[in-house]
C-alpha cells in the first residue's frame, strides 16, 4: 500500500515535470499568441460583436489567419458558402502538416482528435522539432503543448475583445516573436536532420511565391510548390539509381560471358571477399583459444 | 451585422472547414497504406515548412520602400547568429523580439 502511494506520488511529480517542460517549450508561442489574439479580438470588437464571440471562435475554430479572414468576411457581409470556401482554401496548408505527422500521431490514443483539431502553424512547428523527454508518454506531452497553445490564443483574443479599446499598450512588433521562433526551430531542424535539399526547396519556392502571389495566398502556394519540387527530385533520384543498377548488372553479365568463353573459373571480387571473411574468422578463433584454456584451468 | 443564430451558424461553418483541412490526411490514410513517395515527403516536409514559415513572416514587408525590410532581415540575422553561437532557444528568441520591437517602435532605420 505504501509502495503504491509512493509510486503514485512519483508519477504525479513526473507529470508535473512534464507539464513544466511543455510550458517552457510553449513560452515563445505564449508571447506571440497574446498580441496576435488581442489583435483579432480588437478587430472583432471593432466590427461590433460581443467578446463572447471572440471566445467561441478561438475555442472552436482556433486558426489565426482563418479568424482574421472571418472578421474581414463578416464586415463584407459574405454568405456562408464564401466563408466555407475561403476558409478551406486558406487553411488547406494544414493538410500538408498532417501528411508529415501520420506516423508521429499513430499510437497517441484518445487525444488524437484533439491534436488534429489544434494543429496550428506554431503547434506543428513545436511538435515536429521538439523531442519528447525520455521515458515519458508522448501523447501527454503533445497534448500539453497543443492545449497550452490553444489556451494562450483564447486568452489573447478575449483580452483583446474585452479590453482592446481600454488598454493602450504598445505591442507593435511583439508578434515577430513567432518569426524568431520559426528561425530557431529551422536551425534545430538543420542540426537534427541530414537532409539539406528541403532547405534549398524552401528558399526557391518561398522566394518565388513572395514575388508571384499575394500575401494571403503565398504560404499555401509555396508549400504546394515546395512539395512538388521534393517529389520531382525524389523521382529523378530513384530513376538514376535504377539506371545505375541496370548498368551494374549488365557489366557483371558481360564479365561472366567473357570468362565462359575462356573456360576458366572467374576469380571475381565476391570470391575474394568470402576468402577474406574466412581468414578473419580463423584469426578470431585463434585469439579466443587462450582465453578458453584459461577458463578450463580455473574450473 | 449578423444576429446570434446566424453568427453561431457561421462560426460552426468556419470551424468545420478548418477542422476538415487538418483532418484530411488522417481520414485519407487512416485505413490504407500511404504510397511510398509519401515516406520521403514525410521526412522532408517539416524542415521545408519551417523555413517557409520564416519566409511567410516576411510576406507584408515592403521591399521597395524605406526601410526596405531591413529591420526584419537584420533581426532574423541576429536571431540566427545568436542561435548558431549559443544554441539557447529562449535567449535567441527573446533577444530578437526585443530588438525588433525597439527597431520598429523607435523607427531606428528612419534615416534610410
Amino acid at each position: 500500500m505504501v509502495r503504491y502511494r509512493e509510486y503514485k506520488r512519483g508519477a504525479c511529480e513526473r507529470n508535473k515535470d512534464l507539464f513544466i517542460t511543455a510550458f517552457k517549450t510553449t513560452i515563445p508561442v505564449l508571447l506571440g499568441y497574446i498580441p496576435l489574439g488581442m489583435a483579432f479580438g480588437f478587430l472583432l470588437d471593432g466590427a461590433g460583436y460581443h467578446w463572447i464571440y471572440a471566445f467561441i471562435m478561438s475555442l472552436f475554430v482556433y486558426a489565426g489567419s482563418g479568424q482574421f479572414l472571418a472578421v474581414a468576411l463578416l464586415s463584407a457581409g459574405a454568405g456562408l458558402t464564401e466563408f466555407a470556401i475561403a476558409t478551406l482554401l486558406l487553411n488547406f496548408r494544414h493538410a500538408f502538416y498532417g501528411l508529415s505527422l501520420l506516423e508521429k500521431f499513430s499510437g497517441v490514443g484518445k487525444v488524437k482528435p484533439y491534436l488534429i483539431f489544434a494543429l496550428t502553424d506554431e503547434t506543428y512547428a513545436l511538435l515536429t522539432t521538439t523531442n519528447v523527454p525520455q521515458g515519458i508518454s508522448k501523447s501527454r506531452f503533445y497534448f500539453y503543448i497543443a492545449a497550452l497553445d490553444h489556451l494562450y490564443w483564447i486568452a489573447g483574443s478575449v483580452l483583446g475583445a474585452a479590453l482592446g479599446s481600454v488598454l493602450d499598450l504598445n505591442l507593435e512588433g511583439m508578434s515577430f516573436v513567432l518569426a524568431a521562433l520559426f528561425v530557431v526551430l529551422t536551425i534545430e531542424q538543420y542540426f537534427s536532420s541530414e537532409a539539406r535539399f528541403p532547405f534549398i526547396a524552401a528558399i526557391g519556392a518561398g522566394a518565388l511565391s513572395l514575388i508571384l502571389f499575394s500575401p494571403d495566398n503565398m504560404l499555401l502556394a509555396s508549400i504546394v510548390l515546395g512539395t512538388l519540387i521534393l517529389i520531382v527530385r525524389e523521382k529523378s533520384m530513384q530513376r538514376t539509381q535504377r539506371e545505375q543498377k541496370i548498368q551494374e548488372t549488365r557489366k557483371t553479365q558481360e564479365m561472366k560471358e567473357k570468362y565462359k568463353g575462356n573456360g576458366e573459373k572467374p576469380e571475381n571480387e565476391e570470391n575474394i571477399g568470402i576468402f577474406q571473411v574466412k581468414k578473419e574468422i580463423r584469426s578470431i578463433n585463434t585469439s579466443i583459444q587462450p582465453v578458453e584454456d584459461k577458463i578450463k584451468e580455473e574450473n | 451585422m449578423l444576429d446570434t443564430l446566424q453568427m453561431l451558424v457561421t462560426i460552426a461553418v468556419i470551424a468545420l472547414a478548418t477542422f476538415t483541412t487538418r483532418a484530411l490526411p488522417f481520414l485519407f490514410f487512416g485505413s490504407r497504406e500511404p504510397p511510398a513517395v509519401l515516406a520521403v515527403i514525410e521526412k522532408n516536409l517539416p524542415p521545408m515548412i519551417l523555413l517557409l514559415l520564416v519566409i511567410y513572416c516576411l510576406k507584408d514587408v515592403q521591399w521597395l520602400t524605406a526601410p526596405y525590410g531591413i529591420p526584419e532581415l537584420f533581426t532574423i540575422g541576429v536571431v540566427a547568429g545568436l542561435h548558431l553561437w549559443k544554441r539557447n532557444a529562449m535567449l535567441s528568441i527573446f533577444t530578437g523580439t526585443a530588438l525588433y520591437m525597439v527597431l520598429v517602435q523607435f523607427n531606428i532605420f528612419s534615416f534610410l
